[in-house]
This record gives structure tokens, sequence and C-alpha cells, in this order.
């Protein structure tokens, strides 16, 4: 009985020791722990564009057409700002009867 | 820099002072009301027909101002170079003088004492001098804020114009003529950014002038130096689109000339 249970001992012994020496690699490849991706964290942030602009460093010709057009719609709003200048100047109001 | 003048400037004499002068206004009105004894049963039968015209037209003027302070209040709101504090001082300006038009509008409408009606409606016309100010002051600050945001989009259209301009010049284009209009889009790029914070600058100068023959000239003189500045500056951005439009023919030419160039050494 106790000459048993030193054989398992033992079988159990080396077995543990071969799984050690298979993890570390010395058999061959050990399966290696996949890590964990993890984002990198933005060192700088990206304006983005606004008023209808393209990407600040796209020089493409459809980012140029992009950024004519846009730049084209402010133009149009800035007439209208610019009557809206005008028609508050020389705003009249309604006479009153009192 | 812009919106330091507007921070600085225009939100103590516009903001501020254009709202408790109207008031002061309303102050003098509900003081009046105070000594009127309320009429009962029957009286609107009695009021006359010039008193319901005179509310007809009070209410129309007031319902116009109104109207015009919400297409402020709207474009207040797509200002985008100033900053946030200014926008919100601005909106409660603006706010502000809504309210006190529709408190009275109100009283207005419910009035049926004559004499009060009467003071109300000349309350209108004391009202306009301050709504005189304030409006054009806000339309300026708005005109100059687009302005200032075209000035930005122009240069930055511009940075990648000099890059397919330069990219040109190394493939053997002939670019003088490019790189003149891309000096013509800066210099007027800067102007109108000159022009645009010298308008904001004349107006912020404007103050409520209570009838002073003194100050309703000066008040004149800043919102006419003001609105030449931003004629100045939009006249400014019309030459940058066109200087822009250059460089974009121009860009055509030089690269299809690079293209059939180098298709013709190939062959």
């Amino acid at each position: 009985m106790a000459t048993a249970i030193k054989w398992i001992f033992i079988v159990i012994i080396l077995g543990a020791a071969g799984f050690l020496v298979w993890w570390s690699g010395w058999l061959g490849a050990a399966p290696v722990p996949t890590p964990t991706p993890v984002e990198p964290a933005p060192t700088t942030t990206t304006e983005q564009p606004t008023n209808g602009m393209s990407a600040a460093n796209d020089t493409s010709d459809a980012a140029v057409a992009q950024d004519t057009a846009a730049v084209d719609v402010q133009m149009q709003a800035l007439t209208t700002d610019s009557a809206n200048v005008d028609s508050s100047m020389s705003d009249k109001q309604t006479p009153q009867d009192y | 820099m812009l919106h330091t003048i507007f921070a600085a400037a225009l939100i103590a004499s516009l903001a501020v002072i254009p709202t408790t002068a109207l008031a002061q206004g309303a102050g003098v009105n509900a003081g009046v009301n105070a000594a009127v004894t309320t009429p009962v049963g029957g009286v609107n039968a009695s009021v006359s027909a010039k008193v319901t015209a005179a509310k007809a037209k009070a209410t129309k003027e007031i319902d116009r101002r109104i109207a015009l302070l919400a297409d402020m209040q709207a474009r207040i709101q797509t200002m985008q170079k100033v900053t946030d504090a200014f926008k919100q001082n601005l909106s409660a300006a603006v706010q502000t003088q809504t309210t006190a038009l529709q408190t009275l509008k109100t009283k207005i409408d419910a009035e049926t004492d004559e004499a009060v009606i009467k003071a109300d409606v000349q309350s209108i016309t004391q009202s306009h001098q301050i709504f005189a100010l304030f409006m054009p002051q806000a339309r300026i600050a708005a005109m100059a804020d687009r302005e200032v945001v075209l000035a930005n989009m122009m240069a930055t259209l511009g940075a990648k114009l000099q890059a397919r301009v330069v990219a040109a010049q190394t493939a053997g284009a002939e670019v003088a003529a490019l790189n003149l209009a891309l000096t013509e889009l800066n210099t007027k790029i800067n102007s109108a950014n000159t022009q645009a914070q010298a308008a904001v600058s004349a107006s912020a100068v404007l103050s409520p002038d209570n009838n002073d023959k003194t100050k309703m000239a000066a008040n004149a003189a800043a919102l006419k130096a003001a609105r030449t500045n931003l004629q100045a500056a939009h006249k400014d951005l019309q030459d940058a689109r066109k200087a822009i439009q250059t460089i974009l023919d121009g860009l055509k030419k030089a690269e299809a000339s690079v293209t059939a160039t180098t298709t013709a050494q190939v062959q």
C-alpha cells in the first residue's frame, strides 16, 4: 500500500515536471498567452472638419472641390449677413398713433 | 483676438445697457398701471376705435421686433469664433428684450384705459432708440464672426492649394502665376481678418443716446465706420475667392502640362 502511494506521488511529480518543461518551451512551441489588445490612447485630438470642409490634410481633387463648395456656401451666407446689417441700420419703426 | 474684443466691449455695451434701459421703460409703465383703477363690465365696448387702432399698430410693431429678435437669436447660435460666454450673454440679452416686448404686448392687449395705452404705445417709441442700437451691433458682431470663419476656411483651402502648387512645381510645371495668386490670397485673408476685428472695435463704443445729439452723431458715425470695415472685409473675401479660382484653373493647366510632357517623354 505504502509503495503504491509512493509510485503515485512519483508519477504525479514526474507529470508535473514534464508539464513545466513543456510549458517553458524546452520541448517545442509552448502556448503563448494572447495579450488582450489595448487601444493606444490618442496623444493628440484630431480636429473635426467643420462647415462642410474636408480633412485638413486631404489635398485631393475631391477634397479641394468640397472645400471650395463649402466656402461658396459661407460666401452666400455672408451676403445675407450683410443685408441684415444694412436692414438693421436703416430700421424704421411703424409710426404709432399716439 | 476677435473673441477678446467681443467679450470685453460688446458684452458691456450691448448686452447690459439696452436691457437696463428697456427695463426702466417697463418700470415707468408699471408705475402708471398701479395708479389706475381697473374698469369693470362692458368697458371693451366703450373703447374707442382710435384706441383699437393704436393697439393693433402697437401689436404689429412689437411682433415685428420680436420676429427680428428671434432671427437674431438663431443667428447667435451659429456664431463660431466667439466664446461660449459671449454667446450666452448675447443670447440672454436678446431673450430679455424679447420677454420685455412680450410682456408689453400682453399688457397693451389687456389694457382698457386710454391714458395707460397711450403711455404703453409711447414706450415702444422710446424703446426703439435702444432697438436701433442693439440690433445693428448684434448684426455687426454676427457678420464679423462669419468673416473670420470664412477667412479661416480660405486659409485652410489655401494651404492645400499651396501643397498642390509645390507638387506641380516639383513635377516641372511653370507655377509663377500660381504663386502670385497664392500671395494675393494670403494678403486678402489677412486684410479680411483685420477689417472684421476693426468693425467690432468700431461698434463697441455705442451707447444709448437718450436724445443727446452729440451721442446720436457719435453712434451714427461708429455704426457707419463698422459698416465700412465689414464691407471692406467682404470685398477682401470676394477677392480671395477670385484668387482661389485663379489657382484652381491654373493648377488644372499646370498639372495637365506635366502629364502631357511625361507622356510625350515616355513615347
